[in-house]
């Protein structure tokens, strides 16, 4: 019995919890912690050996197929049906594993091989390439005639605008992350003390560079504005974040937990009203860890005038 | 007798703050506020009467141990849990003058909150600063070294719920030579300013609660040599003394004169 499956066979006997050994007994780490499902420390092993089962390297070996015992056998537990000889050949007909040659290591894909790229179900592709974020600061270095994704679902209208790359309006780079101390968006552990009292209040991590640029004292608030919409935060001026040296450019980063909301024990501006609805031709998320933004000193009450000037609509969305 | 005690590594600590939320949930502490403080990421700032462990997050501008990236700006986060260090000679202990202040058969010293007056000579005894009053109760609270669940055998609640077993429990001396082991492996690895904090010579005589740190103590709010106040009884009552007697001097000597 386990309480998830990611946690089956961790105990194998009673008292004995394999994720808490700590002896490693040799250099691929058996012994010390241990993972599902059989303690196999890596995967696809069988391909370290030859179509023949022989290893291709004596020193590097890890699997190889024990013609004597009729079984693979090595330093690792085998990523494969541990008595399928290498000469095993499938009969016409069969199914799942047995399906499978005995020179085919790669044993979750269908056909066995390992792939460059992937032949199916991905809407972009085949081969991995890169393009900047729908907003971003730069012209994409790789494609210049090509900024971002050209599948991407643009999904631009009033109110879910984007900014142009690079947006005079919008200099700085802005990132949404999470804080350990709560769940998603906050809605469960905003509501309880002991998780509340450790991450109360909204802020935003800017840069010493930033800080010093603005003026900004540490603690002080400061609005956020994106083409869609503005939030107010506590700036948080730390050496952590670092500005970018993007060939001649300076991009300066700006970093902010989405945890609150309107109600809770601790309440707070939403990071999520600043970005931008997009959709990643594949599992169709938005973008979150790369937009464009500007800030402003301030709370955001104060900055109604200002943000007049960036968005329609921003009088409907001011406190 | 064991002599319980706690062994809790910076090095290895994540900053997840576990065992801020293990202790609370288990002692049934209340919060200590909703106070965004802007040091770091780290809003509880020190131990009180409704926080027994606290883990400080340091931002240094110095080199982590064998780093070797932009060398040029040098930068470390560190974060340790800190808790009541359950002093050999304990201040707050001593202070204490209805005696809820007892030491326990495990080595650890234990407010007993039933007994406890609110007076308030112990918060200013502790070295360490860690005993306070909870307002508006009154009585002080401090760790308890979870002694009910070492009286059932079981692990304190912060060094369970550690996830990376920054915080180890055990025996007080085989812990101490665990210490001594850590800093000699991270030394041997490049961190030459890991040491451990375990003030035998000063007047608290050792503690119960030992730290594996990177660099000074009073970076850590950990004093190099945490003195007891009964240390100085013995200047302050002649210092009383020769005051008493100068006085007494100057009065019979208004009547000479």
């Amino acid at each position: 019995m386990c309480g998830f499956w990611i946690y089956s066979g961790v105990f194998p006997s009673e008292g004995r919890n394999r994720a808490n050994e700590r002896e490693p007994k040799d250099e691929y780490g058996h012994g010390w912690g241990w993972a599902w499902p059989a303690d196999r420390r890596v995967i696809y092993n069988r391909a370290s050996a030859r179509p023949d089962g022989s290893p291709w390297s004596e020193r590097k070996k890890l699997v190889w197929w024990d013609e004597a015992a009729k079984k693979w056998t090595g330093k690792d537990v085998p990523d494969f049906t541990a008595t399928k000889p290498p000469n095993y050949v499938p009969p016409p007909g069969a199914e799942g594993d047995a399906a499978l040659a005995g020179d085919k290591p790669y044993i979750l894909h269908a056909d066995g091989f390992g792939w460059l790229w992937v032949p199916v179900g991905l809407n972009d592709g085949p081969l991995p390439t890169h393009y900047e974020p729908l907003e971003s600061p730069i012209s994409n270095p790789m494609y210049p005639q090509r900024q971002a994704n050209p599948v991407g679902l643009n999904r631009a209208r009033t109110g879910n605008e984007y900014a142009t790359s690079p947006d005079a309006r919008f200099p700085y780079v802005l990132t949404t992350y999470r804080l350990t101390e709560h769940h998603t968006a906050g809605g469960m552990s905003r509501t309880l003390s002991h998780l509340a009292e450790l991450q109360p209040e909204l802020f935003c991590e800017i840069s010493t560079e930033l800080a010093n640029e603005w003026k900004i004292e540490h603690g002080e608030w400061v609005t956020l504005v994106t083409a869609r919409g503005a939030i107010e935060a506590h700036a948080l001026s730390t050496s952590r974040i670092r500005p970018l040296k993007i060939g001649d450019q300076l991009v300066h980063q700006i970093g902010v937990p989405f945890h609150w909301g309107y109600n809770g024990l601790v309440k707070g501006d939403m990071a999520n009203d600043l970005i931008a609805i997009s959709e990643e031709p594949n599992v169709r998320i938005m973008e979150t860890k790369g937009l464009l933004c500007n800030l402003l000193v301030g709370r955001r009450a104060n900055n109604v005038a200002k943000l007049k000037e960036y968005h329609s609509i921003s009088e409907g969305k001011t406190a | 007798m064991t002599k319980a005690a706690f062994l809790t590594d910076a090095t290895i600590c994540i900053g997840c703050k576990a065992c801020e939320v293990a202790c609370k949930e288990w002692n049934e502490v209340p919060d200590d506020g909703m106070i965004w403080s802007g040091f770091s990421y780290d809003n509880t700032q020190a131990l009180g009467a409704s926080t027994w462990r606290h883990v400080m997050f340091l931002e240094q501008p110095a080199v982590a141990g064998p780093q070797q990236v932009d060398m040029e700006n040098p930068f470390r986060w560190i974060f340790l849990s800190d808790v009541c260090k359950h002093c050999g000679n304990a201040g707050c202990l001593e202070a204490c003058p209805t005696g809820a202040i007892v030491r326990t058969n495990v080595g650890s010293v234990l407010v007993q909150s039933d007994v406890c007056n609110g007076c308030g000579y112990c918060v200013v005894s502790c070295p360490f600063g860690v005993v306070d009053k909870r307002h508006p109760d009154g009585r002080a609270f401090k760790c308890t070294f979870c002694y009910d669940r070492q009286s059932a055998g079981m692990t304190p609640a912060c060094a369970k719920a550690c996830p990376t077993q920054s915080i180890r429990f055990g025996e007080l001396e085989e812990l101490r030579e665990a210490g001594v082991a850590r800093v000699a492996e991270l030394q041997h690895r490049g961190y030459a300013d890991a040491q451990v904090y375990d003030p035998l010579e000063a007047s608290v005589g050792g503690t119960h609660a030992m730290f594996v740190i990177l660099g000074q103590p009073e970076a850590y709010n950990l004093p190099p040599a945490p003195e007891i106040p009964t240390i100085c009884l013995k200047s302050a009552w002649m210092s009383a003394l020769i005051s008493a007697l100068v006085l007494a001097a100057i009065v019979c000597a208004a009547f000479l004169f």
